[in-house]
């Protein structure tokens, strides 16, 4: 048994993120104490029509969000409670849309720093209903084993550790959110855990006080004692010692006040609590609250830290009087809560295969480190670009002089004007409206054999001859018999009379540096051969950049790279400049296209 | 609650039609020159010259100069201003005529439970405070306007007779209506006045305090809010308001200059039993602090850096119940960076730190507390298995568990 939240409480969570958070705390608590979820719906208008997806054990639940309440309930017809989760310009709004609904009863509400003049009114208002209203500024409300409002509890450990996920003999009431954390486990290690507890919020007038908590629990038969936590301000401590004092009550009443340092603190001082403040004339005073809680027959210790023993002693006299009986825990034993995987696997509980392998960058860190090496230490040691194509496709520190030659390299092939495919595609896509990734994507396909593409067939054919001592004769015939033309050998319209100046300007630096250089040897002793039997048979610059990236040793799956990250440089630039001249969309002219057609004739009919 | 002072407490009431003595509010002597020109007030009255700030016995002081005329106030208001009072630098000083009166009441509206107490008495000044019982009180219901018959009754019954209770109910209606429509939490008259020159009612002096939640709803709120303890806040204090003021979460610091014991709990409820707990074990309190609602790191450390500046502490109780939400390990992160700053700075020579939290990520948050003793701090942590406040006992007492 409890009071007010039980294993029938079905809510409603008005609220965005926050809402969902304590949503998923809810769902801990669930799960712990073995019963169903307790949230049914969200109502948060930006999100209506969508869900939320909240973990449940293992399992995945998706809650669906409404715009108003009356929605939810009209599909969920069993909700009964309503949380508050909005900022305290709406709250006051959202909250008298809850109470209005005829099957809610209770509205608990955590959004701090709401106007004192709206709590009042909404206090009134669900009087008026007969409903009660918690909060505001409350932690929430939790039945050990039966439902959980809010975060109250908090982690999943402390549940387990509060003995939460069953019931015990204690009802506490705290204005403090931490406080009723506190409380629990007090009544868990000094007693036999709780019933329920209820933070009723610290704010100067609250929805609910402790007299109409106490006049509840008196009712509970489970409960036989209850701890309430008060403070110096208002006059609800002493609201409830009246209550207490009225006529003689079944529960027994443990009872702390604080506020005795405004004694010796200048008056008017503000602490944690927008409540916790002592009257302009001195009313509502720690000592004041304590000494009419004590008359009423509360007990009452000097100190926070006597609660424990005062706990412990009110459930000795109870257990002596045979109200209770000690608890078995080996009969609750607690649920544990499934981790999340990368957890499971940091603390070696499970293992997972994992799908796939990286052997160049590892991000699990607070930056990449590119071959083992952080991104910012290469930066602050004056590392350039080559050297991260180095460590990211060869895995190796480059030398300066290969950094050198890559850079070149990147220089030289950024671009080649827009009548090439790659930058001509891009230019019509850019022309023709499409983003620059796509339309950047679109030049890339259109690098091939015929076009940038012959650099890794050209260093694949060379590193084969040379690998295999072959003569240039041999290579040209194996090459004729078993592949085809020479990949690297041969332009569209340089010539040995025309030569293309950025493969003399790579050769002569390339040679320059005095680096031991085979697969380029080799290539100018294939163009030799070839241009002697053809003008136009030189070796192009796709095949002089993959020689020398050869010589430098980078694989050969690379050497394609090579180009498309320098021509990307280009497509880009194409894309910027069409999109900067503002370019309208173009099309081939008709001139320009050879129709060979056929004559219009007759179309046929459909059945014949 | 929050206070708000003379100038723009005035204003809320100027603005709800009660008469106000003529004032003004300068922050530079030489500003009285250009107002006494397009005021004529300023020439023709005697003046009273107030400093503008949050300060407990400005009488006591000689914050408050009365009965000058315009020289002697231009003068008056020029020592005040940037003189230096229990370390605060006054830096407005309020002008107002004394309003030639005769007679004294008083009438205040004061928020309760179930909606507001009106408050009226035949007598002002001191004599109200050593007559309480003979202060005539109506309750008015929430969302319902007094009735004027009604508290007219209740001003004949204060000893108003004739016309004067007529008028006198009208001004509490319209002090009802202030209270009402600008989320008052207390407003006080004292004295309300009958001005000589032509028998209007007029407030003399007026205590205003509102409810700053509700600060959303009320644009032409242009005032800050005072301190309510009778001095301004510090600019430590500011700070740190400063940032409460834009995080998730609360930061909140007030010093108490003299203290030996400083304190930096958690949560609004957890900080007051820490704050008692060191007084009731003979302790002085340097300070209330308090970090509730999960803030961020960087707001927790730099609440930190200003307890640790606080002079004269001999330890500081880094207290705490067990948290609902409120990560640990990352409010302690940001704690043990301030720590770590203030003793770089040659701040904590001498000062034990004592320790006691549980909450989300308690063990890692504590680990990483207790290491600091290999960095040569005084510190000494405990979790949840230890009760609540015992560590002030330890930390006061000298025993350690």
């Amino acid at each position: 048994m409890s009071i007010l939240v039980n294993k029938e409480t079905r809510v409603v969570i008005s609220g965005g993120p926050a809402g969902t958070s304590a949503a998923k705390r809810m769902a801990e608590f669930c799960h712990l104490s073995r019963i169903p979820y307790n949230v049914a719906a969200f109502v948060f208008p930006p999100d209506a029509g969508k869900t939320v997806e909240i973990p449940f054990g293992s399992e995945l639940l998706s809650v669906p969000v409404f715009k108003t309440i009356a929605d939810a309930t009209k599909e969920f017809p069993e909700i009964n409670v309503s949380l508050i989760y909005i900022g305290p310009n709406r709250a006051y709004a959202g909250t008298m849309e809850a109470l209005a609904e005829p099957n809610i009863k209770l509205v608990s509400m955590i959004t701090e720093g709401v106007p004192e003049k709206d709590a009042k009114k909404l206090r009134i208002e669900a009087e008026k209903r007969g409903k009660t209203f918690n909060g505001p500024s409350s932690i929430g409300i939790v039945s050990a084993g039966e439902s959980r409002l809010g975060v109250i509890g908090g982690s999943f450990d402390n549940l387990v550790l509060c003995k939460l996920h069953r019931q015990g003999s204690f009802g506490v009431i705290t204005k403090s959110g931490g406080l009723s954390n506190e409380i629990m486990w007090i009544c868990s290690q000094f007693a036999d855990g709780i019933t329920t507890a209820i933070g009723i919020g610290g704010d100067t007038y609250p929805g609910s006080d402790f007299a109409t908590y106490l006049e509840m629990f008196e009712k509970d038969p489970q409960t036989k004692a209850v701890v309430m936590v008060g403070e110096m301000g208002g006059d609800l401590e002493e609201l409830a010692a009246a209550w207490y004092a009225k006529s003689p009550r079944r529960i027994k009443l443990i009872a702390v006040v604080s506020g005795y340092c405004q004694e010796q603190l200048p008056k008017g001082m503000k602490f944690g609590h927008a409540g916790a403040k002592e009257g302009l004339h001195g009313e509502g005073s720690a000592r004041s609250k304590a000494e009419a809680l004590r008359a009423a027959g509360a007990t009452v210790p000097a100190t926070f830290g006597g609660l424990g023993p005062a706990i412990k002693k009110a459930y000795e006299e109870i257990l002596a009087k045979g109200e209770v009986t000690p608890i078995d825990d080996e009969a609750h034993a607690p649920r544990h809560l499934p981790k999340p995987i990368e957890e499971a696997i940091k603390d070696g509980d499970v293992f997972a295969e994992p799908l796939l392998k990286t052997t160049i960058c590892d991000d699990r860190g607070e930056e990449p480190l590119y071959s083992g090496y952080p991104a910012s230490e290469l930066i602050n040691k004056g590392y350039q670009i080559p050297h991260v194509i180095g460590l990211l496709w060869d895995k190796r520190l480059i030398t300066p002089v290969e950094a050198e030659i890559i850079k070149r390299i990147v220089i030289l092939s950024a671009d080649h004007g827009p009548c090439v495919s790659g930058a001509l595609v891009t230019i019509i896509a850019a022309c023709a409206g499409i983003q620059m990734a796509q339309a950047v994507a679109a030049g890339m396909i259109m690098i091939g054999p015929r076009f940038g593409g012959a650099v890794t067939g050209a260093g694949e054919w060379f590193s084969y001859a040379v690998k295999n001592k072959m003569t240039v004769d041999e290579f040209l015939a194996y090459m004729k018999e078993n592949v085809g033309p020479v990949p690297g050998i041969g332009h569209r319209v340089k010539s040995v009379r025309n030569p293309d100046k950025r493969v003399k300007e790579l050769v002569s630096y390339v040679k320059s540096t005095g680096i031991p250089t085979p697969h380029l040897d080799f290539a100018l002793a294939v163009e030799e051969r070839t241009t002697a039997k053809k003008d136009t048979l030189i070796l192009n610059v796709d095949g002089t950049m993959a020689a020398i990236l050869v010589d430098l040793s980078f694989p050969v799956e690379s050497l394609n790279g090579f180009f498309i990250l320098s021509r990307t440089i280009g497509l880009i630039g194409h894309w910027i400049d069409q999109n900067r001249q503002g370019s309208r969309l173009v099309r081939l002219f008709k001139h320009l296209a050879n129709y060979t057609t056929g004559k219009r004739r007759e179309v046929p009919p459909l059945d014949s | 609650m929050a206070k708000v002072l003379e100038g723009p407490g005035m204003g809320l009431l100027s603005k709800w039609g009660m008469a106000v003595p003529h004032y003004v509010v300068i922050t530079d002597a030489a500003q009285l020159d250009s107002l006494a020109q397009a005021n004529p007030w300023l020439r023709e009255c005697k003046l009273v010259v107030k400093a503008h700030e949050a300060i407990g016995g400005r009488m006591k002081l000689g914050l408050v100069k009365v009965g000058l005329d315009l020289a002697a106030a231009r003068n008056a208001a020029g020592e005040m201003i940037g003189k230096v009072v229990s370390e605060v630098s006054i830096s407005q000083v309020i002008i107002s005529e004394m309003v030639e009166h005769d007679a004294e009441y008083y009438v205040a509206v004061k928020s309760t439970r179930s909606g507001a107490e009106l408050l009226l008495a035949s007598m002002g000044g001191i004599e109200v405070e050593a007559n309480w019982e003979k202060v005539q009180k109506l309750e008015i219901p929430l969302d319902s306007d007094p009735d004027l018959t009604q508290v007219e009754t209740l001003a004949k019954k204060a000893g108003f007779t004739g016309e004067l209770a007529k008028k006198v109910a009208a001004f509490a209606i319209k002090l009802f209506q202030c209270y009402d429509h600008e989320d008052g939490t207390y407003l006080e008259i004292n004295p309300l006045v009958v001005r000589s020159s032509n028998g209007e009612l007029t407030a003399l002096d007026a205590v205003t305090m509102v409810d700053g939640d509700a600060r959303f709803r009320h644009p032409d709120w242009n005032f800050n809010f005072a301190s309510e303890f009778g001095r301004p806040y510090s600019d430590n204090e500011k700070a740190i308001m400063e940032i409460d003021s834009r995080v998730k979460g609360s930061v909140k610091f007030i010093e108490i200059p003299g203290g030996d014991t400083a304190l930096l709990p958690a949560g609004g409820g957890a900080s007051v039993y820490y704050s008692d707990a060191v007084l009731a074990m003979g302790g002085t309190l340097a300070n209330y602090s308090e970090y509730s609602g999960d803030p961020p790191d960087w707001a927790v450390e730099a609440l930190t850096e200003k307890v640790c500046s606080l002079k004269g502490i001999k330890r500081i109780i880094v207290g705490g119940a067990i948290a609902n939400f409120t990560n640990v390990k990352k409010t302690f992160s940001g704690i043990i960076n301030g720590f770590r700053k203030a003793k770089a700075e040659g701040k904590l020579e001498g000062v034990e730190i004592w320790v006691r939290r549980g909450g989300p990520f308690e063990k890692e948050g504590l680990a990483a507390m207790k290491a600091l003793e290999d960095e040569g701090f005084n510190i000494h942590v405990f979790d949840r298995y230890t009760p609540l406040t015992d560590i002030v006992d330890y930390a006061i007492k000298g025993v350690k568990a």
